[in-house]
């Protein structure tokens, strides 16, 4: 990996609940490339995701150890401020998670609101629309933008959660499945912004779907029972293997 | 009944004319009302808050369980309390002080023991808030996780996100307070004993003694036989107050119930 790494992770280990969860992970993440984890149900990948922006925080009972850099800035060191790493990191949940009481424009407003990262209400309407407008939901809401989040469908309420984590203009995307709630058209468009997003940041991808780390990845990691088997380019991992549970995940054997 | 409609406007109460007026009774209620609500608001809240969010945790099961032996506290140990403890504590430290700065004349001259709307209505906010706050304590403790994870990956400070979740858990603040307020209303005595139950022409000055609906029902009902119309004035006043009720819960029912 040529490129520098803007995530770099350092033996890993998460315990929750008195249950090992991370065993132990590694990982580089190269600057502005899309980089897709991949792994069986239950390997640790949503895990993963939660250990780099430190949402991990809010559950009770929680155990980190080793070492977490984004963009130079230590994570886990006590001196490192959550809120500065969130807003370094952004997000999108695996299940959609619009905020129910908020209308669509006030869901993607909320953060650089609260963050102050705009001046003026004008430039706020801006930065809404160009997020919104990046996540593809822009003509499907624009007449609508003050009605409750909630309205919308489960394939636009994904793409309002990615509108709102784009909002905060963050160095990192973490985006655990964002389209396994989406029909094949509206997957196909967030398979292209993720593509496009390479431009101005580094996404971090959970997928469960081959097909879909084959078509938007640069680097792919199998991930297996709270440990990285495997972590290539996407060409590597797709055509030559070296593990064999990567394989059989690569090719559709195991899932 | 003698007067029709004109009872609830006015303010006279002469039973030996048998000339009754219940205006300053429904304006002490509506008004101790609205004091106590916006207190036990402030003071629920921020107790829900600090159990929920703030303490660490091995306090807050002894909080906890504070707060809700305050809610079973019978309402005449209340009203002592504020007879001989809250409302002379309240004349001297505030309303007293009040009137110094010269402002007797807006909310009016506090007397003896200090009884006086204003007492009741600290009082029934102080009734109103245990019974609130584990309704609220419910509300934040059950908002689902991923709500909290949204917030957070959002940047939100610690006090930015509670922020948000009061406004996620309004509606059963809202639900939590109304229903609060219709259980210490129920209880009568302890603002029986506070208001101060006197009739005078400056009912709206909230430190002056006063009378509320309840209040008024329970001072007047045992002498009412004796006379020829206040048992009819008093179920007059009783219908207001079931009105008043009734307005209360159909405002729950539109906005609280709604998600
Ligand atoms: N808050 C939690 N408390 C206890 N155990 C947890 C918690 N979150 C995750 N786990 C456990 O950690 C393991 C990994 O979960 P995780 O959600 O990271 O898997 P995943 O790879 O994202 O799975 P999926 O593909 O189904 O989303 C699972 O065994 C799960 O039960
Ligand atoms: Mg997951």
């Amino acid at each position: 990996m040529s490129r520098d790494p803007i995530i770099i992770i350092n033996d890993l280990r998460v315990r929750i609940g008195g249950k090992e969860i991370l065993k132990g992970v590694n990982l580089k993440v190269p600057k502005n490339c899309v980089f897709t984890i991949m792994g069986p149900s239950g390997s640790g990948k949503s895990t993963l995701l939660r250990s780099i922006n430190r949402i991990l925080d809010l559950y009770d009972d929680v155990e980190v150890s080793g070492d977490v850099v984004v963009d130079g800035v230590s994570v886990y060191d006590p001196k490192t401020d959550p809120i500065y790493v969130r807003r370094l990191v952004g997000m999108v949940f695996q299940i959609p998670n619009p905020l129910p009481h908020l209308t669509i424009y006030e869901n993607v407003a909320l953060g650089p609101k609260i963050n102050r990262l705009v001046r003026s209400r004008r430039e706020l309407d801006e930065l809404v629309r160009w997020a919104l407008e990046k996540a593809y939901l822009w003509d499907e809401v624009k007449d609508r933008l003050h009605v409750p989040a909630v309205k919308l469908s489960g394939g636009q309420q994904q793409r309002l959660c990615i509108a709102r984590a784009l909002a905060m203009r963050p160095k990192v995307i973490l985006m655990d499945e964002p389209t396994s709630n989406l029909d094949p058209v509206a997957t196909s468009k967030i398979e292209e912004l993720i593509i496009e997003l390479k431009n101005y940041l580094t996404v971090v991808l959970v997928t469960h779907n081959p097909f879909q780390a084959s078509r938007v990845s640069d680097y792919v990691a199998f991930m297996y029972d709270g440990t990285i088997l495997e972590v290539g380019s996407v060409d590597e991992i797709f055509t030559k293997p070296k593990n064999k549970y990567t394989e059989m995940y690569v090719t559709g054997r195991m899932g | 009944m003698r007067d029709g409609f004109s009872i609830v406007l006015k303010t006279s109460w002469n039973p030996v004319k048998e000339d009754y007026g219940i205006l300053p009774a429904i304006v002490g209620t509506i008004i101790s009302a609205s004091i106590a609500l916006a207190l036990a608001l402030v003071l629920s809240v921020s107790t829900s808050v600090l159990i929920v969010e703030v303490l660490p945790r091995r306090l807050r099961s002894l909080a906890e369980v504070l707060v809700d032996l305050a809610a079973a506290i019978p309402s005449v140990i209340y009203g002592l309390w504020g007879l001989y403890i809250l409302s002379p504590f309240l004349k001297e430290f505030v309303m007293d002080r009040v009137v110094e700065l010269g402002l007797g004349g807006i909310f009016g001259y506090p007397r003896g023991l200090g009884t006086s709307i204003f007492s009741a209505s600290i009082l029934l906010s102080i009734m109103i808030t245990p019974f609130a706050a584990s309704i609220i304590r419910v509300g934040l403790r059950s908002i689902p996780i991923h709500i909290k994870e949204v917030l957070a990956s959002l940047a939100l400070t610690k006090w930015e996100v509670i922020v948000m979740e009061l406004k996620y858990i309004r509606r059963t603040i809202f639900t939590a307070l109304a229903v609060a307020y219709g259980r210490a209303v129920g209880e009568t005595a302890a603002v029986a004993m506070v208001v101060g139950n006197t009739l005078t022409t400056d009912f709206f000055k909230v430190f002056s003694p006063g009378y509320t609906i309840s209040s008024l029902i329970a001072d007047q009902y045992p002498n009412a036989e004796a006379y020829t119309y206040m048992v009819s004035a008093l179920f007059t006043a009783g219908l207001f107050l079931f009105m008043l009720s009734l307005v209360i819960n159909v405002l729950v029912m539109i906005y609280g119930e709604k998600r």
